[in-house]
């Protein structure tokens, strides 16, 4: 049938083929690059393309968080140069508490009163009743050492506490969520509670340590759960609360000191508009391989 | 040593897991010696991750010889230690004269990160020794089915699938077993399994098989499972397929070019389809004849070949230009700055 073909056309080399059996490809050397070369290769599949305003709206809650600490550090401030006293204090974690509770069941829609009562309401009584009991012990736990290690100490705890926290909130969730939280959001707890502890112990009196420990650690547990609900609940109603708490914070940090008003101006503007822009604009040299010869990735669980 | 090979060896203390700690300069002495007394003519350098290759073949260049280097492991670019990696091996690589890689994916992979063109690089896979590798005389009953497994137990080689995977084909076929050779950090993992499932009769550990016991073990079964998640070339594979066994392996790197289709089943790293690529196995199996497969095995690979394919680059390596030291120094710089 192809008597014709076998001998009028030359010896027609074999395709080159992509195996590594059989020896030495007839006619190919081993260096042979063929048109299939890299061909499985895919450039930059996993490349999010950022918008500059959503980056910009997506920062203003990384600022919020950074006004709920400052915040803090001013009642702290406050507190110890004897401006608040302990009643007023009370005053203000109660309000907190209350405020709080409101925000919950404003935002979780299918939480009923009777949930909210049995799961938060006794649990924090519980938390409230330790803290009273332990607060003796607050009181007197630094006393040997001195107050410019404390203040150090403090600062660097809520640096790391800022740099690790974490801010995409995916280990803050509504009672019954089960997720591990990673790492570094374990270690950024930890260092404001520590934080707050050791500012504690500088307190005089019993009723100031519980009342400044009261305000700590609602603000450094609760709140993440309390802006999450906002944000979940109404991205404009979460825009508004950070701008009027931003401004808020401004307006009592230069009330206390200028020149911290102006470092924390500017590291607000940092935040929301040179971080964005500095992301977008690297964002084009991003350069990102993938291919056959990458390792598989496991899609089940590995329990290690 | 047979066959005029000569074995040097240099007293590094190896500190974690058979690794020796990096020395730039105190092992230019011994290589120097080395190179001079034996008459070196070219320095032939493998694998990425020994510290010793990438000196001796930083000194060799610095001394003027001609350079190979194999590369016999395939890398990501995405994380922090292959990231690392491949910077390391890009200065080591400026120089080199020609290098070789075990199979065209890993070719690939290395013109990527090591910005090589493509045709200062061959493709010269690996072989085995089918001498060493026969089937068995008689061959175990084909009445119940044994899957050999012969790895390290590391998360790498794919551990954890295995784990997975053994439970469920052991529920679904009831006459097959399972042999598992080989130790490691999974080695628990893999216990605990058995316990869990109660298949301490169907499930055999035998902890290290030395090297000259392989045979043995692989001959005893009928099918090979191997369930890396990244592989250049696997030999384990080959070996396997000597011994007269079907293959079954998970399609990642180089894995898919390594054995024709009709002597492997190649399945997603997904236990689910591994488990079903495991049941194609089971029913091709009447039709395997392992005289038949070693055979194919003995025309398909062979060291003799990949001797003269490396003499090539050789050849050709000799024939390369000696390169003035201002261009060498522009490549390594080129290095630095991209």
């Amino acid at each position: 049938m192809d008597h014709h073909l076998a001998s009028d056309s030359p010896q027609v080399r074999p395709r080159w083929r992509k195996v590594a059996y059989g020896g030495m490809q007839p006619g190919f050397d081993d260096n042979h690059t063929d048109e299939s070369f890299l061909e499985g290769m895919v450039m930059n599949a996993n490349v999010v393309r950022r918008d500059m305003l959503k980056v910009m709206l997506d920062s203003v809650s990384i600022s919020e968080y950074l006004c709920i600490v400052a915040l803090v550090v001013l009642v702290w401030t406050y507190t110890l140069e004897s401006t608040i006293d302990e009643n007023r204090l009370l005053c203000i974690d109660v309000s907190l508490l209350v405020l709080g509770f409101l925000i919950l069941l404003f935002t979780q829609e299918k939480i009923s009163l009777s949930i909210l009562v049995h799961h938060y309401f006794l649990n924090i009584s519980f938390f409230i009743m330790g803290l009273y009991v332990l607060a003796p012990i607050y009181q007197t736990l630094t006393r040997s050492i001195s107050s410019d290690s404390i203040w150090a100490l403090t600062v660097s705890l809520l640096v790391i506490h800022l740099f690790l926290h974490d801010y995409s909130e995916s280990t803050v969730n509504a009672p019954g969520a089960l997720k591990n939280p990673a790492l570094t959001s374990c270690i950024s707890v930890n260092a404001s509670v520590v934080a707050s502890v050791f500012i504690a112990s500088r307190l005089p009196s019993r009723l100031h340590v519980f009342a400044i420990m009261l305000f700590s650690l609602q603000v450094f547990l609760f709140g993440p759960l309390v802006t999450y609900c906002i944000k979940k609940y109404s991205f404009r109603l979460h825009l508004c609360f950070s701008i009027s708490l931003m401004v808020v914070t401004l307006s009592f940090v230069y009330m206390l000191h200028c020149l911290l008003f102006v470092l924390l101006l500017s590291l607000l503007v940092f935040v929301n508009v040179v971080c964005p822009y500095w992301l977008i604009r690297i964002q084009e040299y991003k350069f990102e391989i993938n291919g056959p010869w990458d390792e598989a990735k496991l899609c089940f669980a590995i329990t290690d | 040593m047979t066959g005029g090979l000569k074995v040097y060896y240099v007293p590094w203390r190896p500190f974690v897991m058979q690794n020796s700690f990096l020395t730039l300069f105190p092992s230019l002495p011994i290589i120097r010696t080395t190179l001079i007394r034996e008459r070196i003519t070219i320095v032939h350098g493998h694998q990425a991750f020994s510290t010793l290759c990438h000196e001796a073949l930083m000194h060799s260049r610095t001394m003027g010889y001609r350079v190979v280097f194999t590369d016999h492991s395939l890398y990501g670019f995405s994380d922090a230690g292959s990231i690392h990696m491949n910077k390391v091996l890009q200065f080591t690589l400026a120089d080199v004269s020609q290098a070789i890689c075990v199979s065209p994916t890993s070719r690939e992979n290395t013109v990527l990160w090591s910005g090589l063109p493509p045709e200062k690089i061959y493709v010269i896979p690996n072989a085995v020794d089918t001498a060493m590798f026969k089937p068995a005389v008689v061959q175990p009953s084909r009445s119940e089915i044994v899957i050999v497994v012969i790895s390290r137990l590391v998360y790498r080689k794919g551990a954890d699938l295995l784990v997975e995977v053994i439970p469920d084909v052991c529920r679904l076929h009831p006459n097959v077993r399972f042999i598992v050779g080989g130790d490691g950090p999974k080695r628990v993992w893999l216990e605990e399994m058995r316990e869990k499932h109660s298949l301490q009769d169907r499930v055999e550990m035998l902890g290290v098989v030395p090297h000259a016991q392989v045979r043995s073990v692989l001959i005893s079964g009928h099918i090979f499972l191997n369930s890396s998640l990244t592989e250049a070339f696997c030999i384990a594979i080959l070996e396997a397929a000597s011994c007269g066994l079907l293959t079954v392996s998970t399609r990642v790197g180089g894995v898919p070019e390594v054995l024709p289709d009709d002597m492997i089943i190649l399945a997603e790293p997904d236990p689910g389809d591994t488990v079903l690529a495991i049941e194609r196995a089971i029913s091709m199996l009447p039709k395997v004849d392992p005289q038949v497969m070693h055979h194919r095995m003995r025309e398909l690979y062979n060291w003799h070949d990949v001797a003269k394919r490396t003499e090539i680059v050789y050849d050709r390596t000799l024939k390369c230009p000696n390169q003035n030291l201002l261009v060498r120094v522009s490549r390594y710089i080129l290095n630095i700055i991209c």
